[in-house]
């Protein structure tokens, strides 16, 4: 055995022996470093367990692991939301072709997906035309007993209207308007309107036409993220993607897919979306209509809601439903209730029956109505306000409904609709570069802020919690329909079915941005750097994204979590650091004659240094080991059980409703990096001050 | 004797003074010293409390420098030595004998006299082995190899730290007060034992000591009084008598 080894055996021996001979100080400091170790290696392996599944989630549905986009932009890409719900201004990719095949030969890059986000209104066919067609045949026949029970549907639908009027007050300016057409809606609620009806049919049909249907018309319309891209190319390199109703757009054809998630949430029926709400929390949030008031609140005010349900249903399934309700009912129901008591009645939910109600509002009531305001197969009108400022419409066909597997529960990842890039460009209305820059000027001129029509309900009134699609009640002086032909359905459908499109047209002109999918996805920062010479290379005047910065707001979250756990860890290793620099100065002094001793006989300043250091080392490491050993214990056992997610948005970061974090090396590595620098940090001023000591000290007496 | 050749000289100090602040005074310890001592002899350097004789002690020790004049141990001047060389000055020529032992407490009897040598790293760990428990044995803990400080005696501590000083034949043992903390059976078998190894291994003894029976095992005593040398002698007799006096310096 060398010298060195002997000395160092020596002084790790007295080092040993110092760290047991004072248990109090020792364990103090040794159970901060093990709390500090642990919470380091539990705390980054579970940002990295975090940061692996929204990656995962992020780049598999929706960025890809870079994004490109325009780097003349105002605004930056932030493709699953940003701070506002207006869309950003990246700018534009004039010519896609030109960047994919640039950006095809950079290594690494596997394929290039177009991509372009816009906000359009769609609008669908409302409760009272259907109503209103009905009641013109009934009238035309004579049927008097038929107009009696169509004339309670109108009523209803009226009735329901001018509940809102109360609300609509309190936000309008145009209260002449809105007293005229509450006017009009307390006229058809009168028995008068109603009478000898079939003698003035054609008046009163013209009156409901065009005084009351317009009215119900305005609370039909949605909004819709779309996002314009390659249909197979997303399809091919999205592998989180999949259709869940219907089909695939097919290749060359134009078309949507609703998220499956916008379809259930904002464009199906009041009463089922509810109804489905509040199972969700049940199930999913483990809350109980038993003794959540929250939830209890929910429940009443769906029983408000029956109006929604019974001015959908007609004579026919009026008898067909009510000995059913009665049944279900029980001694609810009462001999006289009609069926507008007992849809109330039924809608009454409770801890008790809600299964039950529920299962049977699907299974007997969902059939009569319409459940989606827009279904699969339909071709419906959407309209957006272009960039140049007018109002575009274009009729799409809905190919189906589709989610990202893992995510299906989460709103964020719902906020999209998906469509070919060929339609986006139409609701998008692309713009010239002389148009833009007029219209920039103008805006600049005039300093008006820039909002964007879809948002400006959220800016002015706060934010609602349907991001995708608010139903619309503004009420325009304009007709916004002036651009749509009015068209009858098939013929829409044939009209949209032939328009068809090449692979060079879809791809030959106008994106926003575009999915950089890598060959091996790990492989981030290097390929990014790669893409940003090429861009220079190739004057291509873009910028290039990593999936985080491409998701917006989500994406900044995870960097906002790891800053948290930096600075905890930072404050606790900061403690950690005060307390054992303060012990160690404090165990110098006392331990001043020993080291006096060891000067005198002739130890080097060097030596004390190392004994002194190695000892808090020695207690670091020990402590660091303990502590990496108990923080991978814990991440082993939630790997396991797995960490439920308590809101949409964890669940959407945890890219399903568990986390199963795992550990790795590289996790236990920090953290005995970093305990070894707080030790020998700690121990460093303290270990100085020994070396201070002068051998003189070992002379004087102890008395 | 004293003059003998320089090569002899173990200890050379020429006019040496050494002053200590004290708030912005300075107070003089030691006003020019002139001292030599020859290998293997066996001296005690006496005089009363603040006489400088620790003072003494220090500069011989290498623990303390000069303000003025010179040092020589063994040859060496140490005026300009860095810490370092002083350092190791004292690890290959020095032993030290402490009055409160200073043993470090967490190391057993063995390896706290192995710790010099393990300093010097100049042995294997066998010859080591046999050096520490060889000198042992001489000073008659070879049964408490394995004991810590606390479980031993106070002179079985002394002991210890003479085998210390020893382990690495050292030119020069220095003891500050020895017998301080012992009774005065105990001080006695330590200086017999000190004397002991004078006679038998040759080296050379200093110590500090202000007890009378201490004093007269010495071969050679140095009265200091004041920071100045007032005795040097080298018998015993009168020595005790004229702790008053003030003798002619080296005559």
């Amino acid at each position: 055995m060398s010298q060195t080894q002997s000395s160092l055996r020596m002084i790790s021996l007295i080092a040993m022996r110092n760290i047991m001979s004072n248990k109090v100080k020792s364990s103090i400091v040794a159970s901060i470093m093990v709390f500090g170790t642990m919470l380091l290696v539990v705390g980054t392996a579970l940002l990295d367990s975090v940061e692996s599944s929204m990656q995962k989630v992020v780049t598999s549905s929706l960025t890809g692991q870079l994004q490109v986009y325009s780097s003349q932009g105002k605004d930056e890409l932030a493709l699953f939301g940003g701070l506002t719900a207006s869309l950003p201004e990246i700018g534009e990719i004039e010519d896609f072709s030109r960047i994919k095949s640039s950006l095809e030969e950079v290594p690494n890059v596997q394929a290039v997906v177009p991509m372009g986000l816009t906000v359009s209104t769609g609008s669908s066919g409302n409760d009272i035309d259907e109503v209103l067609r009905q009641l013109r045949d009934a009238a035309s026949n004579n049927d008097a007993q038929t107009v009696a029970s169509l004339s309670g549907q109108v009523r209803e639908i009226a009735g329901s209207l001018l509940e809102e009027y109360a609300d609509k007050e309190k936000i309008s300016n145009d209260l002449n308007r809105l007293d005229k057409e509450r006017a009009a809606l307390e006229e058809v609620q009168k028995d008068a309107f109603w009478q000898d009806f079939t003698q003035n049919s054609q008046e009163r049909l013209l009156f409901l036409d065009t005084k009351i249907a317009p009215l119900a018309n305005n609370g039909r319309r949605f909004f819709m993220r779309i996002l314009g891209t390659d249909p197979q190319a997303f399809k091919q390199h999205f592998d989180r993607f999949e259709v869940v109703k219907g089909e695939m757009i097919p290749p060359g054809q134009r078309g949507v897919l609703i998220s499956k998630r916008t379809h259930e949430r904002f464009l199906k029926h009041r009463v089922a979306r509810e109804l489905d709400r509040i199972k969700r929390e049940i199930e999913l949030e483990g809350r109980s209509l038993e003794d959540d008031e929250l939830l209890q609140a929910r429940a009443r005010r769906l029983s408000r809601q029956y109006r929604r349900v019974t001015f959908q249903l007609d004579p026919s399934e009026v008898a067909q439903l009510e000995p059913k309700l009665r049944d279900i009912l029980g001694s609810e129901a009462s001999a006289k209730d009609s069926i507008k008591e007992l849809i109330q009645k039924f809608l009454h939910v409770d801890h008790s029956n809600f299964d039950a109600r529920y299962d049977f509002f699907y299974a007997q009531v969902a059939p009569m109505i319409e459940l989606y305001r827009v279904n699969v197969g339909d071709v419906v009108p959407l309209q957006s306000f272009t960039r140049r400022g007018y109002v575009k419409a274009v009729n799409v066909k809905i190919w189906g409904t589709f989610q990202f597997k893992g995510i299906e529960d989460s709103d964020l990842a719902g906020v999209v609709n998906i469509s070919d890039l060929l339609t986006f460009r139409e609701l998008y209305g692309k713009m010239t570069r002389a148009q833009r820059a007029e219209l920039e000027a103008l805006r600049d001129s005039i300093g008006v802020e820039d909002i964007s029509r879809d948002s400006a309900e959220d800016d002015l009134f706060g934010g609602s919690d349907e991001i995708a699609i608010v139903e619309q009640d503004s009420q325009e002086s304009f007709d916004e329909f002036q651009d749509v032909e009015v068209m009858a359905r098939e013929d829409r459908i044939k009209q949209v079915e032939n328009l068809t499109y090449s692979q060079q047209e879809l791809e030959q002109g106008l994106a926003l941005n575009a999915a950089v999918i890598l060959e091996d996805p790990d492989d981030i920062q290097r390929t990014r750097a790669l893409i940003n010479q090429k861009i220079q290379q190739d004057d291509l005047k873009l910028k290039v994204v990593d999936w985080k910065e491409a998701a917006g707001l989500v994406g900044q979250l995870i960097v906002v979590i790891q800053i948290v756990l930096y600075v905890a860890i930072f404050i606790i290793f900061l403690v950690a650091l005060v307390i054992i620099n303060n012990s160690m100065v404090m165990a110098t002094t006392e331990r001043m004659a020993e080291v006096g001793t060891m000067r005198a006989i002739g130890a080097q300043r060097g030596f004390i240094l190392v004994l002194f250091m190695l000892e808090t080392l020695v207690l670091g490491l020990g402590a660091g080991f303990t502590g990496a050993l108990l923080g991978v214990g814990i991440i082993e056992i939630l790997g396991v059980w797995g960490i439920p997610a308590a809101n949409e948005i964890v669940r959407f970061i945890f890219a399903g409703p568990r986390l199963y974090p795992h550990v790795s090396l590289s996790n236990v590595l920090i953290a005995a990096g970093v305990i070894f620098v707080v030790s020998l940090l700690s121990t460093l001023y303290p270990a100085l001050i020994a070396t201070r000591i002068q051998p003189v000290v070992a002379m004087r007496g102890r008395d | 004797m004293r003059d003998s050749g320089s090569e002899d000289l173990i200890v050379k100090m020429s006019q040496v003074i050494k002053e200590y602040p004290l708030g912005k005074l300075k107070v003089q310890a030691l006003r020019g010293i002139d001292l030599n001592i020859s290998r293997g002899e066996f001296t005690t350097i006496a005089g009363p409390s603040g006489s400088g004789k620790t003072t003494v002690l220090n500069l011989i020790g290498c623990v303390d420098v000069p303000s003025s004049g010179d040092v020589q141990i063994a040859g060496q001047s140490t005026t300009n030595l860095s810490d370092k060389e002083l350092t190791h000055l004292r690890l290959m020529k020095i032993g030290f004998i402490f009055q409160s032992f200073n043993l470090v407490p967490v190391l057993d009897v063995f390896q706290n006299v192995e710790l010099p040598l393990l300093l010097q790293g100049e042995l294997g760990a066998s010859e080591r082995a046999v050096r520490v428990k060889e000198i042992i044995a001489r000073v008659g803990l070879s049964d408490q190899l394995r004991q810590r400080p606390n479980e031993l005696s106070g002179g079985q501590r002394q002991r210890v730290a003479i085998a210390r000083a020893l382990v690495t034949n050292p030119a020069l043992v220095l003891a500050d007060e020895p017998t301080a903390n012992l009774d005065s059976v105990t001080g006695n078998t330590i200086i017999e034992l000190m004397k002991e190894l004078n006679a038998t291994q040759k080296t050379t003894f200093i110590f500090s000591t202000h007890d009378p029976k201490v004093m007269r095992q010495a071969s050679r005593v140095i009265r200091l009084v004041d920071g100045e040398i007032v005795l040097d002698n080298d018998g015993i007799e009168g020595v005790v008598e004229a702790t008053d006096g003030r003798g002619e310096v080296g005559s």
